[in-house]
């Protein structure tokens, strides 16, 4: 068998291109576009559940609490007490009391998600210009509509920045989904007998394109749900 | 429990992955229980290096990031065009996971403890430096401008009006820093760096992923020592802005 | 609120320089047009000099070359007889008072600590800042146990009197003053504008003062520097030299159409001549009083009833006299009766809403000193040549 070879980023991607020998599993080949893309949409799909749950429960309660401007405290120290969850110990605790498979990894990640998408639909409402909100108000508007038609398309900033928290979040915690029993691009990285030393180094680096690229798509659709009004600068 | 054969078909996993048991934690883990508290008295102190580790890491990690962060605040209040090119720069580095961070230094600085505190240290860099340049934005200009018509120098200006008044943000941003950093620093372990992810993925024997009491030590540790470092930086905010808490005429 | 009074121990050495600007002048880079073009002013020592004008003529940025936290392009302004320039910009504002519109109390310190900020960076004992803190507190009518609190306690004016305490609080040359009054509420504007020229009669300082409002250029100052674009003074001079003749149109328009009236505001009734009536005393034989109606150079055809100590009681009309003696009633009630002291602009203010024709004007003690009328008013304004005795901006009345 050969020696391991030393991780570069030759060896890197090249680990990504083409399937490779690997150490324990002898005539089983490892890595390879094939793989890759097979990781990398599941932890996609983890990601994207996981938000769509988390956005289920947390941007109702945080738009509602926003708006009755009632629970300032809980929303905002919920922001911060959200980010010291131990993300390693959640997945492994999730895996241990309930089960493996994509469904427990998935809910344990919506967990990680509720935070910052609570605490920045609180803040985001809550900091909306009362002057509007009275005016809207004083229109006739029904409470749902001036959240609907004021409220929130003023705090869309804000609104995406919690969206994209969570995203950042999800995304580096279903890297380590394998400790959950559902497979991801963490699986290169953890199992490193398996993948090679190049095979980590790919793995660190297709979880950190991932990620970026997430990031820009959701940058990208806060510009587009943003008003324009928004977007100007004073004259 | 978990069947480890499980996992071999997830993918090959090394043998040592899951440890052989050790016999006193055998009894305990074949109940199933939740939290076995006879085990978790005889073994406690098993978990002390690591906490020490853990706290090292952030604290190290906290300190750099702030001094670092509090350098190039500097540089981009003294030069603006800064600004963009660092916030854009410490914004990237700050999506990109820090478990994938951990490993794409491996070219670099290979695993181990190194490594990790680099990886979170330019995670807390993020965090602090967005939160100064917020709290350098939000001194009132009023309040800068009679400064720098009474006679006050620049470094004067900035010691004795802008830092005092960003310092609350400032201070935000340390706490955030903080307690994120000991959520992630779980991870550390995965590249050898030590911490208390190291009882849950690392080689510590018998205590392992599926042993629930073990979890919960762990994450009742990890949870504790997020919420004594906040509150005791929420405590230094409070006694450093003794403005704040004057309530309006 | 405690009145003026202040200690008596705060301005033996309240010093104060002149200041003069030569041709100074300040362009804008990617600007053709100078935004302050060849200024030359003299200021003297002890005065205030008001810069008025409308938005964007340069009037703060003539202010602020000053203290330097505009920088000149040309020119020079002379603090006594020193160049701004000779000296470090930090240490020159040292010695220069600075108040802005937005007051800018720093929120993090004390009201005390705020007001010592000067004299800390010029390296005061603690003791004498403390001390100096009081003084100032006393002398702007603050309670002095605010001196421990925070400015975000204070309402706006009190913050923007703790504004002008601490420009004074090192004894500064020179006192700039930037719109200080302009974000407060008119009611309170006219306080401060008030107690603000009630310190000015104790401290004496050279001020600088900036406003868009020619009311307040005409109450505050002792000279009125009226500017347009680029900073030019269209006309230099003393409030009532500038309603009486007004160099040009520019400067006309500017003063607004009611310059009469606003004259009447920087005078007292006691500044004119007044005219006399005859007066008479109940149980007064009426021929008697007819002789005095009778004479020649009479001024007011009614005579006015009084009392043993010449108080005012009314006016006797033809019904009163056709008795043998004066009634100890008059027929006509006696309408507004004004006091020396009054403003003008308020003595006529009364007379008009009273209807009257004449006021009798009493002194302190009550007694009549003589008769006010329109007349006499409409007379003195259109003529040019009535000289009224010019008061400083300290002295001139204001409540």
């Amino acid at each position: 068998m050969t020696a391991i070879p030393i991780a570069s980023v030759e060896g890197a991607i090249e680990f990504i291109l083409t399937p490779q020998y690997s150490n324990v599993t002898g005539r089983k080949k490892v890595g390879g576009i094939d793989q890759v893309i097979e990781l990398m949409l599941n932890q996609l799909w983890l990601t994207v559940f996981a938000l769509a749950v988390a956005l289920a429960i947390a941007l109702p309660i945080g738009l509602y609490l926003g708006h009755r401007h009632k629970w300032e405290s809980f929303a905002l120290s919920l922001g911060t007490a959200g980010r010291g969850i131990p993300e390693l110990i959640l997945i492994a605790f999730f895996a241990a009391a309930i089960g493996v498979g994509f469904t427990n990894v998935m809910l344990a990640l919506a967990i990680l998600g509720i935070p910052p998408i609570l605490a920045n639909a609180f803040v985001g409402i809550h900091q909306v210009d009362r002057g509007s909100v009275e005016a809207a108000r004083g229109m006739g508007m029904s409470e749902f509509e001036i959240l609907r038609k004021v409220e929130i398309p003023l705090a869309i900033p804000t609104l995406m920045g919690g969206l994209r928290s969570a995203a950042i979040a999800v995304v580096a915690t279903a890297t380590i989904a394998p400790y959950g029993g559902y497979e991801t691009l963490g699986d290169f990285i953890i199992n490193e007998n398996v993948y090679g030393e190049n095979g980590v180094l790919a793995g660190a680096i297709l979880v950190a394109l991932l990620a970026v690229a997430l990031e820009l798509t959701l940058a990208g659709v806060q510009r587009l749900l943003t008003s324009p009004g928004l977007k100007l600068r004073p004259a | 429990m978990i069947d480890p054969t499980l996992f071999a078909a997830v993918g090959e996993v090394g043998e040592d992955f899951f440890k052989e048991r050790s016999t006193d934690t055998l009894p305990c883990q074949a109940t199933n229980a939740l939290f076995c508290w006879d085990w978790a008295k005889d073994n406690i102190d098993r978990y002390g290096p690591f906490f020490i580790q853990h706290v090292e890491l952030v604290v190290i990690s906290v300190l750099i990031g702030f001094v670092v962060a509090m350098g190039l605040a500097l540089l981009s209040r003294r030069w603006h065009w800064l600004r963009v090119p660092f916030l854009l720069g410490t914004g990237v580095l700050y999506t990109i996971p820090s478990v994938a961070f951990f490993f794409l230094l491996l070219p670099l600085t290979g695993r181990g403890r190194d490594t990790a505190i680099i990886a979170l240290s330019v995670y807390t860099l993020q965090i602090i430096y967005r939160n100064t340049i917020l709290g350098l934005d939000n001194v009132p200009s009023s309040a800068k401008d009679a400064a720098r018509g009474m006679g006050m120098t620049d470094r004067q200006i900035l010691r004795r009006v802008e830092l005092p008044l960003a310092l609350p943000e400032i201070v935000s941003g340390v706490i955030i820093a903080t307690v994120s950093t000991v959520a992630i620093a779980t991870l550390a372990a995965l590249a050898r760096g030590g911490g208390l992810g190291e009882v849950i993925v690392g080689t510590e024997r018998g205590l392992g992923i599926d042993f629930k009491t073990n979890l919960i030590i762990a994450g009742g540790l990890t949870i504790g020592l997020a919420i004594v470092f906040g509150l005791l930086l929420m405590g230094l905010q409070r006694l450093l802005t003794p403005w704040r808490r004057a309530r309006p005429a | 609120m405690p009145s003026g009074e202040a200690a008596t121990h705060i301005n033996e050495s309240s010093q104060a320089s002149s200041v003069r600007y030569e041709s100074a002048t300040k362009v804008y880079e990617g600007s053709d047009k100078p935004a302050v073009d060849k200024l030359s002013l003299e200021v003297p020592a002890g005065e205030i000099c008001v810069l008025v004008g409308p938005s964007g003529c340069g009037k703060t940025t003539a202010m602020r070359m000053v203290n330097r936290t505009v920088e000149m392009s040309s020119g020079d302004i002379l603090i006594g007889e020193e160049s701004v320039r000779s000296r470090d910009a930090a240490r020159l504002r040292r010695e220069i008072g600075y108040v802005i519109q937005q007051i800018g109390l720093f929120p993090h310190r004390t009201i005390a600590d705020n007001i010592g900020a000067v004299p800390q960076l010029l390296g005061w004992k603690k003791e004498k800042i403390r001390a100096r803190s009081a003084e100032l507190l006393e002398l702007i009518g603050l309670d002095p146990e605010l001196g421990g609190r925070y400015p975000a306690q204070l309402s706006g004016g009190q913050q923007q009197r703790v504004g002008v305490a601490r420009a004074l609080a090192a004894d500064p040359l020179v006192m700039l003053m930037d719109e200080p009054f302009g974000a407060i509420d008119p009611i309170n504007r006219e306080r401060l504008q008030n107690e603000f020229l009630r310190l000015q009669a104790q401290v004496r300082k050279t001020v600088l003062f900036v406003t868009h409002d020619i009311d307040e250029a005409i109450k505050m100052g002792d000279r009125i520097a009226v500017m347009r674009e680029g900073g030019r003074v269209e006309q230099y001079a003393t409030p009532a030299e500038l309603l009486m003749d007004p160099a040009n149109e520019f400067v006309e328009d500017f003063v607004g159409a009611d310059r009469a009236l606003k004259r009447l505001a920087l005078m007292r009734v006691a500044d004119i001549d007044l005219w006399e009536a005859p007066w008479a005393t109940a149980g007064q034989p009426t021929s008697e009083v007819r002789a005095k109606l009778d004479a020649p150079d009479v001024e007011v055809p009614y005579p006015l009833l009084v009392d043993a100590e010449r108080r005012p009681l009314g006016w006797l009309s033809e019904r009163d006299l056709a008795h043998d003696t004066v009634p100890d009633r008059p027929d006509s009630p006696l309408g507004p009766v004004l006091d020396r002291d009054d403003v003008m602009r308020d003595a006529l203010s009364d007379m008009l809403q009273g209807g009257a024709q004449y006021a009798a004007v009493t002194d302190h003690r009550g007694s009549v000193v003589g008769v006010l009328s329109v007349e006499i008013l409409s007379e003195f304004l259109s003529s040019p040549a009535a000289k009224v005795e010019e008061h400083g901006a300290a002295e001139r009345p204001h409540d």
